[in-house]
């Protein structure tokens, strides 16, 4: 019991780690890909955040990214492998062009994400671990405080520029 | 599925349920409206009937796009 | 199983965060995690290859609906 709680806490570490690198290496923090995703950095940083950091949490929020990459690949290797997460990863290809979003993200982080959780399922893990533990990242960004999450993603942003 | 995930599920769709009565902001009332949706989808999916389960995932959106202008026309709340 | 009940507490948290949000921008991230949490929850639920494209449909639409929602609270024309 204990033993699989320290697992999906490493996972998340793993994954949290995973999409933030991808996305902004992506160069999601830097502009709104549609108008909604403006608007809720608009919103965000009227709360008191980062407006680079609440424009990636727009982008989160209005189209498959990273993120969204990474659970999908975690659940198509529970369920089918590796053969499985590059199912998820073509299904993420499509949803992409579905909302509109021109950038490759989504795609990147799901194939990365299936090698990353597959290699973690020869060592001992489960990929029922990165499920949850993606969730429990994804928590830690966009659900517990909104001010706090953008002005790390937007310390994080100007470290790579 | 067991006693308490069903409660977990429903209190997810009774949430969205009185959401929906309870916002002011015709932005926030289609919000709640998926909501609900999201507490009914895991029912359907524990049951087994995944091809339901797809379809009412891809008609819940349509309909919200339906909704927004008729949600934009009409000023005062509804 | 601690997995789908991790999952399943926290898509009740991220929807009373989001009912309790009164902007409209600050409320859509929370339901975003509601989505996230849910579509995990799919396929932890049933293991089948057609529950990851269930999974797959719930997200991608729900990231629809959030998108179109968004896109007409910036005032933008209404896209997808």
């Amino acid at each position: 019991m204990l033993g699989e709680f320290l697992h999906i806490l490493a996972a998340a570490a793993v994954s949290w780690i995973l999409f933030v690198a991808v996305d902004i290496l992506f160069k999601l923090p830097e502009a709104g890909g549609v108008s909604g995703a403006s608007a809720i950095a608009r919103d965000i940083q009227a709360g008191g955040g980062a407006l680079s950091g609440g424009t990636m949490m727009g982008n989160i929020v209005c189209s498959p990214d990273a993120s969204a990459g990474t659970l999908l690949a975690a659940c198509g290797v529970y369920v089918a492998g590796i053969p499985g997460g590059l199912l998820a990863a073509a299904l993420v290809f499509i949803g992409n062009r579905i909302c509109h979003d021109p950038g490759y993200a989504g795609t990147t982080g799901a194939v990365l994400a299936t090698f990353v959780v597959y290699a973690f399922t020869l060592v001992g893990f489960a990929a029922t671990d990165f499920i949850a533990g993606m969730v429990i990242a994804i928590l830690t960004i966009q659900g517990l405080s909104h001010t706090h999450a953008s002005r790390l993603l937007a310390r994080l942003w100007r470290f790579r520029q | 599925m067991d006693d308490l995930l069903v409660v977990l599920f429903a209190v997810v769709a009774l949430i969205g349920t009185v959401g929906v009565y309870l916002q002011r902001d015709r932005f926030n009332k289609l919000i709640a409206v998926g909501i609900i949706y999201g507490g009914v989808v895991p029912f359907i999916v524990d049951r087994g009937y995944l091809d339901v389960a797809i379809a009412v995932s891809l008609i819940i959106p349509i309909t919200t796009i339906i909704m927004l202008p008729l949600c934009r026309r009409q000023d005062h709340d509804a | 199983m601690i997995a789908l009940y991790v999952v399943a507490v926290i898509a009740v948290f991220g929807v009373v965060r989001a009912t309790l949000e009164r902007n409209t921008g600050r409320k859509l991230p929370f339901v975003n995690v509601m989505n996230f949490a849910v579509a995990g929850a799919l396929v932890l639920l049933l293991d089948h290859p057609l529950a990851l494209v269930a999974a797959v449909a719930y997200f991608v639409g729900s990231t629809l609906e959030a998108n179109a929602i968004a896109s007409t609270y910036a005032g933008g024309d209404r896209r997808g």
